[in-house]
This record gives structure tokens, sequence and C-alpha cells, in this order.
């Protein structure tokens, strides 16, 4: 007790780094992280990817894409909705009056027959939104060299 | 007595020494869960419906026909002979027909029953190429 003076209280509020205020800084970035992110809005359908090596990355805004779905049994989703093959330029040509910059991805199963596809590309020529993309995965050359 | 006092002191704050760790973990936790799904593909041009049909001479022509098995066929447009190629000998076929003639369109014709993979793959071929002028049609 006789060392607890004075003089070796004063060292002593110094002698830990302060951490109260650690806490505030982790949690802002959490909340930061939280409120931007943008979660997906429809629900993914699931499909056997086709494989490119030439695949780009798309720098497009998200609101200007469009995914269009072609599943295992050659149906179209766009949105989450079941689309019949004749309608498809219907519902695409007031999307793309609205967003004159709409890319459409044709996220398509790799199996389906390219007449599907081709019923797909000649409906969105008559609608007017000609930038399409392929939507790939990426292809390594030592895959590929298997082939 | 004094000993007594001492344990009150301790017992005096709330303990935010571990706060810090426990954002910090779910930090980490949603940093590394977040997955960013950017688009992907081979982005193509599609003509517009009401444009008219331009001739193109046959000496700018070269079509890849994929069968319905996935076997390609090339075939130059002035020529019209036909020679079976597989797939990963178009990038360099097209290439040095390329260096040939800059103008060249590249014309793929699928077959309607020839899965979907391997229109893409011969088109992965030619954008590797470095094609910029692609059509896409049906094989009759």
């Amino acid at each position: 007790m006789a060392k607890r003076g004075g003089f070796s209280r004063k060292s002593s509020a110094s002698e830990e780094i302060p951490s109260s205020s650690m806490a505030d800084i982790a949690f802002l970035l959490l909340i930061f992280f939280m409120v931007s992110t943008v979660f997906r809005k429809e629900r993914p359908v699931p499909i056997d990817w086709a494989q490119a090596e030439a695949t780009e990355k798309i720098d497009e805004k998200r609101k200007n894409i469009l995914h269009l779905w072609v599943d295992r049994e050659g149906q179209v989703h766009i949105n989450d909705q079941l689309i019949a093959d004749g309608s498809i330029a219907g519902i695409v040509r007031p999307l793309y009056a609205e967003n004159r910059n709409l890319v459409v991805a044709i996220r398509g199963d790799r199996d389906v027959p390219y007449s599907q596809i081709n019923t797909i590309t000649e409906q969105l020529k008559q609608s007017g939104a000609v930038r399409v993309t392929f939507a790939t995965r990426i292809e390594q050359r030592v895959q590929r060299a298997r082939r | 007595m004094a000993i007594l006092e001492r344990k009150e002191r301790v017992s005096d704050e709330i303990p935010t020494a571990s706060m810090a760790d426990i954002a910090f973990l779910l930090l980490i936790f949603f940093l590394t869960t977040t997955v960013f799904n950017e688009e992907k593909g081979l982005p193509i041009v599609l003509p517009e419906a009401d444009q008219e049909e331009v001739d193109v001479s046959a000496k700018n022509l070269i079509f890849f026909l994929v069968q319905a098995d996935g076997s390609v066929v090339v075939r130059r447009g002035e020529s019209e002979q036909e020679q079976v190629v597989s797939a990963n000998q178009i990038e360099d076929l097209l290439r040095a027909e390329l260096a040939a003639n800059e103008n060249l369109i590249a014309a793929i014709k699928t077959a309607p029953s020839a899965a979907y993979r391997h229109m893409i793959e011969v088109l992965d071929e030619v954008k590797l190429a470095g094609a910029e002028r692609i059509s896409l049609q049906m094989l009759e």
C-alpha cells in the first residue's frame, strides 16, 4: 500500500490503449456495410452455366440489366415470372421504352436447344432491345485443352 | 473491510472491452458472406427488326455451321468449300482470315436441335479471335 502514492496513480492512467471507442468504430463500419448492401431481388433459377473463355465483365449499372432466364426445360423467366415464348417482345418492349440503356442478359442453360435461344433473340429484335449478352462463366485454358 | 471495498470497485462498470471484438466479428462475417453478383458474359448487338437487309459480298463472309452434335463446319462465302474443324481450331483459323480481310463477317449458323453450349463454344472462339462483326443465324 505504501507504493500506491499519488505518483504511481498518474502513470496507471496511460498504461492501457484506449479501446472504448473501438466498438463505436466497428459498429459504424458494420452499419455502413449493412445499409449499403443491396439484396438481389429475384430468385435465381437453377441452371447449368455455359462456359466461355472470352467472358467479359459487363460494365453496366444494375438497374440497366434485365435478366432473362432459360431453364433446363427451355422455359423463359423474367423477374421471377414464367413467360410464354410468344409474349417476350410484349414484355420487354415497355421495359425498353422506359430505359433506353437496357441490356438483356440471357442466362440460358447449357443444354437448351438452340431453337429456343433463337426464338428469344428474334423476340428481342422485335422489342427493340438489341443489346444482349449471353451470360457465361469464365473458362480456364487448362479446362479447355482437356475438352 | 479493505477487501470488501475493493470487490465493489471492480464490478462498478459494464465491461465494454469485448464489445469491439463482437462488432468486428459481425463485420468480418458480413464482409466474407457478401457476394457481389457482377454481370459476366459475351456481349453482342442484335440487328434491329426494321433494318433493311444489306447485301454482303460473298468474299466478306465466313460461315461456321454448328451441327446438332456440336461439330463445326467452316464454309467460306466465296469458294463454298466446306471443312470440318474442331471447336478449338476456330480461333487460329479466324484470326488468320481476319488478318487477310478485316471486313470479314463471322456468321454462326446453329442447327435448331444443337445444344446452346455448342453455339456458345463457337461464339467464344470467334470472340477470342477478335472478330467485331458477328451474325447469329439458325441453320435450315
